[in-house]
């Protein structure tokens, strides 16, 4: 049995800025990291770019092995958590191995969600959620003439960018009718897939797959896709099996308080496991993005150390930021929302778009394509409920040079 | 009292000032802070002589009042030095702040107390009215009959402060003028023997201000609530009980002493022809010395009289008190100060309550003399002697001195 | 962690030219032309009024949180955010992260961009007229400071905005471990610098001595360990009551007699700790608790004892006044007062505006500071026997000394007459002082 003061599970954002928080003010105490990787901490998000060869693992690495001697953090790799007693505060990781902790933090992300697809247990597929999954598919990737992506969410359209860049014939299958439902809406969408049409990807919206046989993928309306490669990139959720018998509560992820507590004494949650508040919605979800990842791992860490500048997590804003072939595409907050007041400025010939929806005066969402804005500092807008009406017009006009003034004069 | 001479030292004439001196000297202090102040300069300048020859090997420190040279002292003794000073009435009122401190930070030192009467009226004489001010400040307080006891109690001072079970200062009271400047041969003891006697020096093992082992010394205490209240009387109780144990002590000490020189003073309470005696005087310093005289002559003359000379008066010595009072059927307190409140001499008051906590009361009559540097010769202590043998107890005291 | 320049921007003071802009658009790309290339960007806030964004350099940077490929890291020797072109992935996260608008996507270029402050020599404050841009340095200080331990508990129960306990806590980093401290009674051990009920409150042996004898009590402990051969510093934080009232003499002694102490006096005009009575540091009509104001009296009646020209007047190894708003000055002092004592007495006057009993918000300790110096109501200079008198923040042109009364609460009472008196007292202080420069 190991002792220690904090017990971090998962080294990727969410623990890893927690890990920063609790240094910050307690240096000294016992803190363990953990993970079930075999790497130094790395990011899910890079793992495109490590596919497309832009980024190679060993220059991806988020901390150094001279960074937790300096922070006096125990790094245990090929620790996977397999349960919990919450009671007598003891985690019992793979191999056996026990340690007893004061506080915990679970950060331990998300898995690929499988969808139930006949036959798809049998086959041979993709997932991109770990550098072993990024290596797997870049060395794939090689001798494939053809791919299929199941998904046309960001992790399927960054996968499915990265394999025709390297000149495999890709098709998106996607059951909604446009790419990235949720961040974009339709005309901004038209103008990612017009990227992605010019790149030679197929885009089948609307569809989704029956069965999966050996090297195709039978359709609803009976329609086959053949395929050398096939990814399965139809979405995320947590995987909380060591959670089993310990009574914590957990809906789609680990619920959580505004401290990111859990239902469990001593034991916190933060990033893609946790299920947190809204901000601009009722009730609770699993965010999923990194931005949040890290505001939660932060909020985590100083709730565990006890630092007194913490500030309660006011609750998820979706936002995203994508960039396709060259080009970017930025969302903050929400596209739509009944009695709101909307501006787009759409030019197809530059293939620039911008959506800004207020409501009351007050910021909901800016949705951009090749239209450069500041997302930090909408964030702060929508986060602070700032009231724009004396401003509107200009920044409806300009939201970066009026957003800049604001933040210069609200929270420099 | 037969006393038998073990190791005979070099002697020496000198007055009870130079004798005080030579003792500090003899136990080798390393800081000494001097002011000076009638009748106590003649003991500091023999002192800053000694260290100004190299007689003495103590830091000597020319501060600028009482108040600084028992600062002084405490800030040396917190850093681990053995200390002295000596001080006389006005001067002490002037030290009383560092003073009360003294004992409650448990720092062990001998200070001698050339007892001089207090202002006003104006008067630079002997009298015990500044001791007696200051009795109830915690410190050890021993009073001196002779040039030599001055000398040795001083050194047994140390052994008695220091004691690991005591650590609390000692005063060594001689009267101002009287023992002072009062000339005599005494013996004066042989280093190596002090050295001896004394042991190594250990003086701040329990509170130190040093950059090898940091703590707070004398953190704000007390206060209703928390851990305060209950500590607060830990550290008093804590002073309370050293000074009942070093009634203990001062006996063990003293008969080190008479073990190495030959010299036995009685530690506490002196009882002289008493054994047989029907009334006795309490007395306190170098009234004594007349007073014993007196009582010798009356012998001579058939009376049975007989002498309880105080030397340790705080802690105050209740069991020997009793002891030797059961002995007599009524007596005289000759104090040299005066109880305001009480209307009597402050000693008066502990001899009654001595009586009263070991049950018993006899008739005790208070006696004032001496004060501000008067006589008090074999004819009062005679007629104190009457009075007592009278056997009423006046309301108020007898004023020795009244008619002179 | 260390403190790093930065630079500044002071919106008030920017007319909005635009020549900040040139400079880096011409450092980043070699042509003006194009200012959207510029790293500061300054915009229009309404009519004649700016403001701007740039990137903060900061300390927990949300920039390097957010980013997955490790291109953003805080330079832990110069303070920068850099930026690694190499192993950027261009996904934009990092403009989520940041809420200054400091990092932003620069389409000419294709990448992100963000201030590199030239290599610590800023292009854009070289052109800046106004003023308005700055490069500021004073975390010099806590380069050289920061990481000496902090040797005082953290949670010490001074009042908020005290300046007193911000400046015991540079002392002992600067003075170290081997050190005993003397804290007479007053605000500093009040705070629980000594401790409470067998706790205490520094991580070296310090003493509560008398509000009276400081000075001797050190000097005592000093001499000790002076006789033992060893080399302590001995060193009083006391408050203007335990120096220049009841605690005179000692001092004075201590001072005559050349110990070798540091005595450093922390001035807040009075008894601040107990109720804001008046000592003979309160200055001349000064509100006080025990100098009200009514229709008979209306504050202190009588002017503040100068105590460190008195203590110069002892020809003490070193004398010196302080503020905490000059810090390079009072370390340099401190270290000259450290040295000092070593031979001799020293002596350091630090001006302690105190919040709780002077009435102002404990948010303008420093502002107070700083008009107390600029308005010339206090003098800072450093004395040695052999040099002389030194003016070390010599003030010209001084504020108007209203400007300063008017800020504190406890002057508000003042009628023409007692400001008269004050302007009149503190010119001939100062024009005695100049007596004594060299
Ligand atoms: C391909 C891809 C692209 C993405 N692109 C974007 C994007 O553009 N923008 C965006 O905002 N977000 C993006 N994301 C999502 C983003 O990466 C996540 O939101 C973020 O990484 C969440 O961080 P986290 O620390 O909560 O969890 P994760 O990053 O998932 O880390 C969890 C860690 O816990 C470890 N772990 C899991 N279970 C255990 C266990 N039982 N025991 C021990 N260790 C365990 C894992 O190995 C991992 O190291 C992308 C994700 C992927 C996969």
């Amino acid at each position: 049995m190991q002792d220690c003061t904090y017990l971090i599970v998962g080294s990727s954002h969410a623990g890893l800025t927690a890990l920063d928080a609790i240094r910050m003010i307690d240096p000294e105490a016992p803190l363990i990291m953990a993970t079930r990787e075999d790497h130094l901490p790395y990011s899910p998000t890079v793992l495109p770019y490590v596919v497309s060869g832009r980024s190679i693992p060993k220059k991806v690495a988020l901390r150094d092995e001279d960074y937790f001697k300096r922070q006096n953090v125990a790094f245990l790799r090929n620790a996977e958590l397999k349960s919990l007693d919450v009671a007598a505060s003891t985690a019992r990781f793979e191999g056996g191995a026990n340690v007893r902790y004061e506080k915990l933090l679970l950060a331990t992300g998300a898995q690929p969600s499988i969808p139930p697809i006949p036959g798809l247990k049998d086959a041979f597929f993709h997932v991109l959620r770990t550098m072993d999954d990024a290596l797997n598919l870049k060395s794939a990737m090689g001798s494939a003439k053809s791919a299929l992506v199941l998904g046309a969410g960001l992790i399927g359209t960054h996968a499915a960018e990265n394999m025709a860049e390297a000149g495999v014939k890709v098709t998106i299958v996607e059951a909604k009718g446009q790419v990235l439902p949720g961040y974009f809406d339709k005309d901004a969408s038209a103008l990612i897939e017009t990227a992605f049409r010019k790149h030679g990807i197929a885009l089948e919206f609307g569809r989704s797959v029956k069965e999966i046989k050996q090297g195709r993928a039978v359709l609803e309306d009976g329609a086959e896709l053949p395929f050398d490669l096939l990814l399965i990139a139809t979405g995320v959720r947590p995987q909380l099996s060591f959670l089993d018998g310990t009574g914590v509560k957990t809906a789609n992820g680990i619920m959580v308080d505004e401290m990111q507590r859990t239902s469990a004494a001593n034991v916190w949650a933060a990033g893609d496991c946790a299920e947190a508040r809204m901000f601009q919605a009722q009730g609770t979800g699993v965010a999923g993005i990194l931005p949040i990842a890290v505001e939660q791992g932060r909020i985590a860490g100083q709730a565990m150390v006890g630092d007194h500048g913490v500030k309660a997590f006011p609750g998820s804003v979706l936002l995203n930021t994508y960039s396709f072939f060259g080009q970017q595409a930025i969302s903050v907050g929400i596209g739509e929302v009944a009695d709101g007041e909307t501006c787009l400025r759409i030019d197809e010939a530059a293939g620039t778009y911008l959506k800004i929806v207020l409501k009351d005066g007050k910021l909901m969402g800016v949705a951009s394509v090749n239209n450069p804005i500041d997302p930090g500092i909408l964030w702060q807008l929508i986060l602070r409920r700032t009231d724009l009406s004396e401003v509107k017009d200009r920044f409806l006009a300009d939201p970066k040079a009026v957003g800049r003034m604001l933040m210069s004069r609200l929270w420099r | 009292m037969t006393v038998q001479t073990k190791a005979k030292g070099k002697i020496i004439v000198v007055d009870g000032n130079e004798a005080a001196a030579k003792g500090v000297a003899l136990a080798r202090p390393d800081v000494v802070a001097v002011y000076p102040i009638t009748p106590q300069s003649s003991l500091v300048e023999a002192l800053s002589a000694m260290i100004a020859t190299g007689e003495l090997d103590a830091e000597l420190m020319n501060v600028e009042g009482e108040h600084s040279v028992l600062s002084a002292l405490q800030g040396a003794a917190l850093a681990g030095a053995r200390t002295y000073t000596a001080t006389s009435g006005p001067g002490l009122a002037f030290m009383f702040e560092p003073y009360i401190r003294q004992p409650g930070l448990r720092l062990p030192m001998v200070a001698s107390l050339v007892t001089r009467d207090t202002l006003t009226p104006q008067c630079v004489w002997g009298g015990h009215q500044d001791a007696m001010l200051v009795r109830e400040c915690g410190w050890i307080h021993m009073y001196c009959e002779t040039v030599q006891e001055i000398l040795d109690t001083v050194i047994m001072g140390y052994k008695v402060a220091e004691h690991p079970e005591i650590m609390l200062p000692v005063n060594v009271n001689h009267d101002g003028n009287y023992l002072s400047f009062g000339v005599t041969s005494c013996e004066l003891p042989d280093q190596a023997m002090v050295d001896d006697f004394l042991g190594p020096k250990s003086i701040n093992w329990h509170a130190a201000l040093d950059p090898e082992r940091p703590m707070s010394v004398d953190p704000l205490t007390g206060n209703a609530g928390g851990a305060g209240p209950s500590m607060f009387v830990r550290y008093r109780k804590g002073q309370t009980d050293a000074m009942a144990r070093s009634l203990q002590v001062i006996c063990d000490v003293h008969a080190d002493w008479a073990k190495r020189t030959g010299r036995a003073h009685a530690p506490l309470v002196e009882e002289y022809r008493l054994d047989d005696a029907e009334i006795a005087l309490v007395t306190l310093g170098s009234m004594t010395g007349a007073a014993k005289d007196c009582c010798d002559a009356l012998r001579d003359a058939g009376k049975r009289v007989g002498i309880i000379k105080v030397k340790t008066y705080r802690p105050f010595p209740v069991q020997a008190m009793a002891r030797a009072l059961s002995k007599v059927k009524a007596v005289g307190v000759v104090d040299r100060s005066v109880s305001y409140g009480w209307n009597s001499g402050p000693m008066h008051h502990d001899v009654l309550a001595a009586m009263a906590k070991s049950g018993f009361v006899k008739p005790c009559v208070s006696f004032i003399g001496g004060l501000a540097g008067a006589d008090m010769t074999q004819s009062h202590f005679e007629r104190a002697f009457d009075i007592v043998a009278k056997g009423d107890v006046p309301p108020g005291p007898i004023w020795m001195n009244e008619k002179d | 962690m260390s403190a790093y320049n930065s630079l500044t921007y002071n919106a008030s003071l920017c007319i909005g030219c635009g020549e900040c802009m040139m400079a880096c658009a011409k450092a980043k790309t070699g042509s003006a032309d194009d200012l959207s290339q510029s790293r500061i960007k300054i915009v229009v806030a309404e009519e004649g009024k700016y403001e701007a964004a740039l990137c903060r350099q900061c300390g927990d940077a949300k920039c390097v949180m957010n980013c997955p490929s490790g291109a953003l890291t805080k330079n832990q020797a110069n303070g920068l955010i850099d930026w690694n072109a190499d192993t950027c992935v261009n996904c934009l996260l990092c403009t989520v992260g940041c809420v200054y608008g400091g990092i932003t996507f620069e389409a000419s270029v294709g990448h992100v961009a963000k201030c590199d402050t030239c290599g610590g020599d800023p292009a854009c404050v070289k052109v800046c007229k106004s003023g308005a841009l700055g490069y500021v340095t004073t975390a010099a200080i806590y380069n050289d400071y920061g990481k000496e331990e902090d040797l005082f508990a953290p949670g010490l129960a001074a009042c908020q905005g005290c300046n007193s306990e911000l400046m015991i806590r540079h002392v002992l980093r600067k003075v170290g471990k081997n050190v005993v401290v003397a804290a007479p009674p007053g605000c500093i051990p009040g705070m629980g610098t000594v401790g409470y009920n067998g706790k205490a409150g520094a991580k070296v042996p310090i003493f509560h001595p008398l509000l009276t004898n400081t000075a001797s009590m050190l000097a005592g402990l000093k001499r000790t360990y002076e006789r033992q051969g060893r080399e302590v510093t001995a060193l009083a934080l006391a408050g203007d009551g335990g120096a220049s009232d009841v605690g005179f003499q000692s001092l004075s002694g201590a001072a005559e007699r050349g110990e070798r102490i540091l005595f450093i006096c922390f001035d807040n005009e009075g008894y601040m700790n107990t109720g804001m009575q008046a000592s003979s540091a309160t200055s001349f009509g000064s509100w006080t608790s025990t100098t009200p104001v009514g229709d008979k009296l209306q504050g202190k009646r009588t002017d503040a004892k100068n105590m460190p020209m008195v203590m110069m007047m002892h020809n003490a190894a070193y004398v010196a006044t302080a503020s905490s708003v000059y810090m390079e000055d009072f370390y340099e002092k401190l270290d000259k007062a450290l040295e000092a004592s070593k031979k001799g007495f020293a002596y350091l006057h630090l001006y302690a505006p105190c919040p709780s009993g002077w009435r102002f918000p404990a948010g303008l300790t420093i502002d107070i500071c700083r008009l107390m110096v600029e308005s010339n109501f206090v003098t800072l200079w450093d004395y040695e026997p052999d040099r002389g008198l030194v003016f070390t923040h010599p003030t010209d042109k001084p504020k108007p000394l209203e400007s300063y009364l008017k800020a504190i609460g406890k002057y508000r009472h003042l009628a023409q007459e007692q400001v008269d008196r004050i302007k009149k007292l503190l010119e001939d202080r100062l024009a005695m002082l100049k007596r004594f420069a060299r």
